[in-house]
């Protein structure tokens, strides 16, 4: 069943247009990832499925045209976002980093607060910790963390890699998995590392100069000479 | 002396639950809100009308000004801030333009002499061989019980908790489904409320007269800047330096009052632009 469906989106930055004519389509609990170089247009996708970005095309989310909606609708239908940047609130704690989180999903907060302590048992042991103080990762945990205070049936996450050790990578891959094979979620996740990106996804798209130009299974995409050798690294 | 300290406390009350509203707008929105002091303007003279022309009960005073506040704060939000569209230079001048529109109403409807407000509560009291009025003590107790309800309401509530996320990072905030609009039209009405609750108590303690939004908008501008952006406990410490500093200097030669807050603004503004217990910025 389709969770998401993108036609021919384009993303405009005033004049500066980001994205081309990008279409996609996301299944029930299925893990996708977009890959791409820097500047290809990855984050601006994903800042486009949230409203935050002026847009045209359409963007529905199970079966429901959510184009044009504001972010906060767009959340509490249902989808959740960690961007590469964290946009944490710095000078609050991490308890209270989720409990913002949970404002469109007030009466979960304890079950949601559980589930989030379960995958990041750092989080509930530094919950008074403001995340200006915390490292990479743990920013990381919390901005996730905080996406799912919303329960969200699908989440974005915008490179979640950058910045972090290879063992904390293996680590937020097993997360990731979790939350997709075990809990049911749709995720897409946004990567420069396309090794990390097969390690999770079962699909891909490959994303440059803001147009898809090629999508499949690891397999297929690497048996393509020239994307292989740019993100694959055969 | 005592009557300096007693005065100085009083007095340092009252101006922290003017600068309350303040700094909401300056933290959360990000605007200087030139047209702050209108609100004190409004809510006095709406409580005067109510009160002392019409002949309502007090309560109902209290209740028309801080309406009248809100409704200039959500009315301000929508037709102004909103409608200019985060543009800062334009919303700071459209709001003095505002503020010099409202007086020159006052003006018209109440004609441009000073009007003397009515103690809330008449009479006074001996403290420690000071003499206070019971205006000013009772001024003083709603504007602590008003700032441990705003402090309470920011720090353990869901929209509180938003307004302080959207201070922070508006984006962020956007993502955890909280809308930043909707947050800053809370806080332009909250603002709005607590400006024109300050107006009453600030006309009672001083003058009813058109003019009178000036200083308490640098009161505000003074205490927002030395506290800090966001700071709720910045806003009271620093409201308590001015009020002090202003009792204090004024016992000694009342036409340097307010001359020395300006002097304080400069050399934070110059040693430490953050405040001094405001955060520096991070992104």
């Amino acid at each position: 069943m389709l969770v998401l469906e993108i036609e021919n989106l384009s993303a405009f930055y005033g004049k500066a247009q980001a994205l081309r004519e990008v279409s996609l389509t996301v299944n029930e609990g299925e893990c996708i990832a977009i890959v791409g170089a820097n500047g290809a247009g990855k984050s601006t996708l994903l800042d486009s499925i949230m409203g935050l970005v002026k847009t045209r095309g359409t963007v529905r989310l199970h079966g429901e045209d959510i184009t044009g909606l504001r972010c906060a609708q767009i959340v509490k239908r249902g989808v959740g976002y960690a961007p590469e940047r964290f946009n944490l609130f710095p000078h609050m704690t991490v308890r209270d980093n989720l409990l913002v989180g949970a404002f469109t999903a007030r009466n979960e907060i304890a079950k949601n607060l559980d589930a989030v302590h379960r995958l990041f048992p750092r989080l509930a042991e530094r919950e008074n910790q403001e995340t200006s103080t915390q490292s990479g990762g743990e920013r990381q945990m919390v901005s996730l963390g905080r996406a799912l205070m919303s329960s969200p049936n699908v989440l974005l996450v915008d490179e979640p890699t950058i910045g972090l050790a290879p063992k904390v990578c293996g680590e937020l891959a097993k997360v990731l998995q979790r939350l997709s094979k075990e809990m049911g979620l749709t995720v897409i996740v946004t990567e420069q590392n396309a090794n990390f990106a097969i390690s999770l996804a079962e699909r891909l798209y490959v994303l440059e100069g803001g147009r898809i130009t090629a999508q499949g299974t690891a397999a297929d995409l690497s048996k393509d000479d020239i994307l292989a050798k740019s993100y694959f690294g055969a | 002396m005592t009557q300096i300290l007693i005065q100085g406390m009083l007095l340092s009350g009252l101006y922290a639950l003017i600068a309350m509203g303040f700094m909401l707008i300056f933290s959360i929105g990000r605007t200087l809100n030139l047209a702050y002091g209108a609100y004190l303007l409004v809510g006095g003279y709406v409580y005067f009308w109510l009160c002392q022309q019409m002949g309502l009960p007090q309560i109902v005073g209290f209740a028309g000004a801080v309406t009248a506040g809100v409704l200039m704060g959500l009315l301000k939000h929508r037709l102004i801030v909103k409608t200019l569209n985060g543009d800062h230079v334009a919303i700071e001048i459209s709001t003095l333009i505002l503020a010099v529109v409202l007086q020159a109403g006052v003006v018209l409807l109440f004609g441009d002499s000073s009007k003397i407000l009515l103690p809330i509560v008449p009479g006074v009291v001996t403290v420690a061989g000071a003499q206070v009025t019971f205006n000013i003590l009772t001024a003083t107790l709603i504007s602590w019980a008003v700032i441990i309800g705003l402090y309470l309401y920011i720090s353990r509530t869901h929209t509180g908790r938003a307004m302080q996320a959207v201070s922070m990072d508006a984006k962020g905030a956007a993502l955890s489904g909280v809308d930043p609009d909707r947050i800053n039209l809370i806080t332009w009405g909250i603002s709005g409320g607590l400006g024109a609750l300050g107006g009453v108590f600030f006309a009672s303690y001083t003058q009813l007269y058109p003019g009178m939004w000036v200083a308490p908008l640098i009161i505000s501008v003074a205490v927002v800047i030395v506290g800090g952006i966001g700071s709720i406990l910045g806003t009271l410490v620093v409201a308590h330096i001015v009020g002090f500093m202003e009792v204090g200097v004024s016992s000694w030669s009342p036409e340097l009052r307010g001359v020395f807050t300006m002097i304080l603004i400069v050399a934070v503004l110059v040693l430490r632009p953050q405040g001094l217990f405001g955060r520096e910025e991070t992104h």
